[in-house]
């Protein structure tokens, strides 16, 4: 039985139908929701954190309804896209206060905030005011409060979206962990190369419906259909061999050191890499440019 | 009901609002300032008998005829320190509970800190107890402080002018005892208030209605349609606790998580 199970969850704003009788489950592991704005991923996160109650359908959390089930709340946790923190209250007193909610003693918060905040190296703003921090400080402030209560269900919506490269690896770091410890992530993005980085189970979400359940590694095959990458020399190449690759499209010059080739599965890419290898070629680098997240849907939704 | 819990949300909102002085600056400072100032006046009128303002309020044909025959006298400053002051300084339990329980419950909307706190265990009880708690408190601190700051400066003007002191007086305690029922009433209002507007300035503005009633009183006085005396407050109290009974009921059963979301 999975662990958390949505059945019909519809739920409207006014006129606006965020979610359009979304049926879907999650189970352990890394589930990955992808969509554009106002897919209603954000929405979908809100009601299963019990922060919304379902205009119709049904949620179920361990086989309890979250919206009703206080004690639930223990089990998750609910990183919102905006860091949601007390501008005037230091980095400390904010961990501490969302720690005695969950019922833990001053001693044991500080040291698991001081565990998570000397990963994501922010141990020097722990006495600082809120509204002194930059965007990514406090995303990283957030990280550790929705991690305080050693969450069996982690939905995390936008995680990384104002961190810099470096606490944007400690997160998924520490995202992967709790993983596979047997947890439950549920990672929210609209950022296509974000899916490419965990691997997990993916949902694609486009105006309300599930366009897609597939596999962070099953959506290559979506994103490398009819795209053109970009192969980058440290020597020049020789025309020929340049002209003779597949899916060769254009190079640079007559003796190229960099060439444009259109590829229709991300197989392809070892394909022409290995007879360019074989060729004499020095690469440098395979680009592509990703897709826009719309298109993705389209491929999906064929 | 998780008192732990409620006290912790009382904390945390009291020490927020004190944590900048932008903030807890004008709501301590301005009934201060009226604490100093309003008795100030009051000793002007009665001392130096201000002829100008005395006529005016000895003209008014509603004028009751004691109150002509005060002015000038101590008496006078212990009618004008209860029956036109004191409603005024009761009104600041009202505007000090409505700032605070707006930025507690509107605020957590407008800054959207309330997903994170409604993504805890915290039961819907215990919150709403919390954040009236930390309404409450301040609110009575500060107003006794008032009190006793515009009490004392009567006082202080009466000792030197008469060489006696005109307060305590019975109905000056009882207005210090209808202080915490207006803020109970100000407070359940804020919270019905805020489920229905989107900011603390909204929430603020229509909550800051209920001082019209309180501030009609020096009139209701001045007029001599009714003196505020010891039993005048009694019933007041009284009144304000079935309007407070009646407001929380209704707060605790319209208020909805989404309502801070």
């Amino acid at each position: 039985m999975p662990v958390i199970e949505i059945r019909d969850l519809t739920k409207k704003f006014d006129k606006i139908t965020a979610l359009n009788a979304v049926t879907l489950n999650f189970n352990k592991g890394i589930n990955i929701v992808l969509g554009p704005n106002g897919a209603g991923k954000s929405t979908l996160l809100r009601c299963i954190s019990g922060l919304y109650r379902p205009d119709k359908g049904r949620i179920s959390v361990f086989g309890r309804d979250p919206y009703v089930d206080d004690d639930l709340k223990m089990r998750l946790s609910f990183l919102s896209d905006n860091y949601a923190l007390y501008d005037y209250l230091s980095v400390k007193d904010n961990l501490l206060f969302f720690g005695r909610l969950y019922g833990f003693d001053d001693a044991l918060i500080l040291k698991r905030v001081k565990s998570v905040l000397k990963e994501l190296n922010a141990m020097d703003y722990l006495n600082a005011k809120v509204y002194t921090l930059s965007r990514g400080t406090k995303q990283k402030i957030a990280f550790c409060r929705a991690i305080l209560n050693d969450p069996e269900v982690l939905l995390l919506d936008e995680p990384t979206a104002f961190l810099d490269v470096n606490a944007s690896d400690s997160v998924r770091e520490i995202i992967t962990n709790y993983a596979k410890a047997s947890r439950i992530i549920i990672f929210v993005t609209q950022r296509i190369d974000e899916i490419m980085r965990l691997e997990g189970r993916l949902t694609i979400l486009n105006k309300g419906k599930v366009a897609l359940r597939s596999s962070t590694s099953k959506i290559y095959n979506f994103i490398t259909k009819d795209l053109e990458i970009t192969v980058i020399f440290a020597r020049p190449l020789a025309g020929s061999i340049a002209m003779d690759t597949p899916g060769f499209i254009s190079g640079n010059s007559a003796n190229p050191t960099l060439i444009k080739v259109r590829i229709n599965s991300y197989k392809d890419i070892n394909k022409v890499i290995k007879q360019l290898i074989n060729n004499g070629a020095q690469i440098v680098s395979v680009h592509y440019i990703e897709p826009a997240i719309e298109k993705l849907f389209k491929k999906g939704s064929r | 009901m998780n008192l732990k819990n409620s006290y912790i949300v009382a904390v945390k909102d009291i020490k927020e609002v004190f944590s900048s002085i932008s903030i807890y600056g004008p709501m301590i400072g301005v009934p201060l300032f009226f604490a100093v100032v309003l008795p100030f006046m009051s000793f002007y009128v009665a001392f130096y008998n201000a002829p100008y303002v005395a006529a005016r309020i000895a003209s008014l044909p509603t004028a009751p005829q004691y109150l002509r025959n005060l002015i000038g006298t101590t008496s006078f400053l212990d009618y004008f320190s209860i029956n036109v002051l004191g409603p005024v300084f009761l009104t600041m339990p009202i505007i000090t509970a409505s700032v605070i329980a707006a930025d507690s419950f509107s605020g957590e909307k407008e800054r959207k800190t309330s997903e994170a706190l409604l993504s805890t265990p915290i039961a819907k009880s215990d919150l709403l107890f919390g954040k009236m708690l930390a309404s409450f408190v301040p609110t009575i601190l500060l107003t006794l402080v008032v009190f006793a700051v515009y009490g004392s400066v009567i006082n202080i003007l009466s000792f030197n002018a008469f060489h006696e002191y005109v307060l305590p007086t019975t109905a000056w305690f009882m207005m210090i005892v209808t202080s915490p029922f207006l803020a109970v009433a100000a407070i359940g209002f804020v919270v019905m208030i805020s489920a229905h507007v989107r900011g603390t300035k909204e929430a603020q503005q229509i909550s800051t209605l209920l001082i019209l009633p309180i501030l009609t009183l020096p009139f209701i006085s001045v007029l001599g349609i009714a003196d505020l005396t010891a039993s005048f407050f009694v019933y007041l109290t009284l009144g304000l606790f079935v309007l407070d009974v009646a407001v929380i009921y209704v707060s605790i059963k319209s208020f909805r998580k989404e309502s801070i979301l």
